[in-house]
């Protein structure tokens, strides 16, 4: 988002058009629009849909989805892209899972634990990259494997379950769905997306990110240490998949070894259709939550039209390569 | 900054304000004709769950319902499973019917379904530990005792090759934590231990289970006459279920092998066919017992190549399973159904009874 604003500075021939579309952010505002329109077109074909319920469901299915974009949103504004954070998530939660099952430690223990090794693989990608300047995809594809494995034989290939609602340990559910029902961990999401697009849009290592991805070589050129700079938005994904390990805890209360591998997936995906670029130098926060919702409204909403889960799966993969379309037509349009 | 807010709070606005212009349906029709069965299956592609389908509609045709059946892409997707089943009951059915695959993740959408007076009828598996009351009914095999029939057909055949040194028995199970695959994997190591432990050859106290912290027992594999060794892949692939089947026909010791469903036959039979026939049901070689059905299954058992297999009935899974939670919701009381299994070899795969309950 910044770097549209300072193109627009930049480029004199921009039309009055353009510069008041970049002004509001255009492209957050088409696919909020996107957004409640799939959500509408939902609403209106099912009465049950548009239940309070439905809506708690719709939180419930965001949340890992919700952290895992928006920390990979950071890498991939770099230009890379981070293949392990959906299998880092599941082996740090499996770890978190041994660590108060096993080791008999409260749960605060485990979410901390969680943490640490996520963002610990986070930092590793971070180093692979930057620093031994591994392309991302091979980096992370590495880790990515090395985490789904590690996640079996930390819990030596068995499922581990975090506490159940209303036992005695199972305060940490309360984070993301009250008893009530209430889904508060939307707010946790909205409070860590905030954070995100400060530190994006608002700080040196988010300036800087942007910058590397726009043109590594002239970042570097003009005094920037890029490997610190660089390594940070891994550890930003690790980080983010460490929350996104948490929620998925306190939301599906079982871990089981091997899981993971397509979870990235969900999370790139919300990134894209979020209009941020995958060649780097674009992208934004608003852009990736909203994405986030695009996804999980289809996901949560297809089955009120009673299709088969293939047919949903068919249907989203339309909608992302027509929300990656008009952003990228609309591009074109304002550049010309 | 300021629109990253604006548009974020524009989002969360538009989101709840449609939210709250809905209420929910009722869910209590008087006649079948408005009843809707959500069915959540434990997977979809899999050619059990087509059977279990073909039941499914079959008493939903009957009682003249509509019928939803989805499940998830595999056994693990825990989160895909409760994300169909929160789904269901958002929509108001009559029913739930469901095959968890955790009981534990989804406890709080049971209770909600309970506190929404949904009947749930659990079937397959079933819904084990579910809270008090929440399920009617079950429609499912007794796997544990499925379990027991197999290692005791797979004794019968080896009985003979006991007491020539140290004994292999090898089994590949997709995974240990669904009800059925554990009840059919402790079914079965419980009765062959047992048996063995019968036999003079073999004895008390020289059967080593080994393979999995769950069924391990404390007998030192050096000196036990007879191992089990379980293997369960590392992920739920036919490529990673090759592997470990692979690794157990490796053995020369191995004198039996059980894969305890689908995927574990495919896997026997696909390690099989990259080494050179190790297994069959005379001779030297592995006797090779299975579970379920499948066209691979199927044609191992007619070329001799597996002793038999158990089979459960798929198609009166489904159809029970659909035909209680007409009944529950209709508010008549329901009690679990044993939906029964069956052996088949090749003398009996091709009969009317049997054929009826295999699948491809």
């Amino acid at each position: 988002m910044a770097q549209t604003i300072k193109k627009a500075k930049i480029k004199s021939t921009e039309s009055t058009y353009t510069k008041i579309t970049n002004a509001i952010g255009l492209q957050q505002i088409v696919i909020l629009i996107v957004l409640i329109l799939i959500y509408a077109l939902f609403a209106a074909a099912s009465p049950a849909f548009r239940s309070g319920n439905t809506m708690t469901s719709i939180m419930d299915a965001s949340y890992y989805v919700g952290f895992l974009g928006l920390g990979v949103t950071f890498v991939i504004i770099t230009g890379g892209i981070d293949l392990s954070i959906g299998t880092s998530m599941m082996c740090a939660a499996i770890t978190g899972g041994v660590v108060y099952n096993e080791l008999h430690a409260p749960v605060w223990v485990a979410l901390v634990v969680i943490m640490v090794m996520a963002t610990g693989v986070g930092l590793i990608n971070g180093i692979l990259v930057a620093k031994f300047k591994l392309p991302p995809f091979i980096a992370t594809l590495g880790t990515m494997m090395i985490t789904r494995g590690l996640g079996s034989i930390i819990s030596n290939v068995k499922t581990e379950t975090f506490p159940l609602r209303g036992s005695a340990n199972g305060w940490y559910k309360s984070i993301f769905r009250t008893d009530g029902n209430f889904p508060t961990g939307v707010i946790l999401l909205v409070v860590m997306a905030i954070l995100a697009s400060v530190v994006l849009n608002h700080t040196k290592v988010g300036r800087y990110i942007f910058a590397i991805g726009s043109n590594r070589e002239a970042t570097r050129l003009s005094g920037v240490n890029v490997v610190t700079s660089e390594a940070m938005a891994y550890v930003i994904a690790g980080f983010f998949a460490g929350l996104a390990a948490i929620a998925y805890a306190a939301t599906y209360t079982t871990i089981m070894p091997g899981t993971g591998a397509g979870f990235e997936m969900d999370g790139i995906a919300a990134v894209v259709v979020g209009g941020t670029s995958l060649a780097g130098g674009v992208g934004s926060i608003v852009g990736t939550f909203i994405g986030v919702f695009i996804m999980t409204v289809l996901k949560v909403g297809l089955p009120y039209l009673d299709l088969q889960p293939h047919y949903q799966i068919f249907i989203t993969g339309f909608v992302v390569l027509l929300a990656v379309y008009v952003d990228i037509y609309r591009n074109r349009k304002a550049n010309k | 900054m300021k629109k990253a807010l604006l548009s974020l709070g524009i989002g969360l606005l538009s989101i709840s304000l449609l939210a709250a212009c809905g209420k929910s349906a009722s869910n209590k029709p008087t006649s079948t004709k408005d009843m809707r069965v959500e069915v959540i299956a434990k997977g979809f592609q899999h050619d059990f769950w087509k059977s279990v389908l073909k039941g499914s509609k079959q008493a939903a045709d009957k009682h003249g319902v509509k019928l939803n059946f989805v499940g998830p892409k595999d056994e693990t997707a825990v989160a895909e499973q409760l994300e169909m089943l929160n789904n269901a009951i958002n929509k108001n059915p009559s029913a739930i019917v469901l095959a968890a695959l955790d009981t534990k993740s989804e406890i709080d959408a049971i209770q909600n379904a309970k506190d929404k007076n949904v009947p749930v009828i659990g079937f397959d598996s079933g819904v084990p530990g579910a809270p008090k009351g929440a399920v009617k009914a079950n429609a499912a095999t007794d796997n544990y005792k499925a379990g027991g029939i197999v290692a005791q057909h797979l004794y019968d055949a080896i009985k003979t090759r006991l007491g020539k040194g140290q004994v292999r028995i090898g089994i590949v199970s997709q995974e240990v934590n669904s009800m059925s695959l554990s009840q059919r994997t402790g079914g079965f190591i419980d009765k062959m231990t047992k048996l063995l432990e019968a036999d003079p050859n073999v004895g008390k106290g020289q059967v080593a289970v080994i393979g999995h912290d769950k069924y391990n027992n404390d007998v030192s594999t050096k000196n036990a006459k007879a191992i089990i060794e379980l293997r369960v892949p590392a992920e739920v692939t036919d490529a990673a279920g090759k592997t470990e089947a692979a690794a157990l026909l490796e053995k020369k010791d191995l004198i039996g092998i059980y894969g305890s469903n689908e995927l574990g036959v495919k896997a026997i039979i696909n390690a099989n066919e990259a080494m050179g026939d190790r297994i069959g049901s005379t001779g030297d070689k592995v006797v090779t017992v299975g579970f379920d059905s499948g066209k691979l299954q199927q044609d191992a058992i007619r070329s001799g190549k597996f002793l038999g297999s158990i089979t459960q009935d798929p198609i009166k899974i489904g159809y029970d399973a659909v035909d209680l939670a007409v009944k529950a919701a209709q508010g008549k009381k329901v009690k679990d159904v044993d939906t029964g299994v069956k052996w088949y070899n090749k003398d009996n795969i091709d009969d009317k009874d049997i054929q009826a309950l295999l699948y491809e």
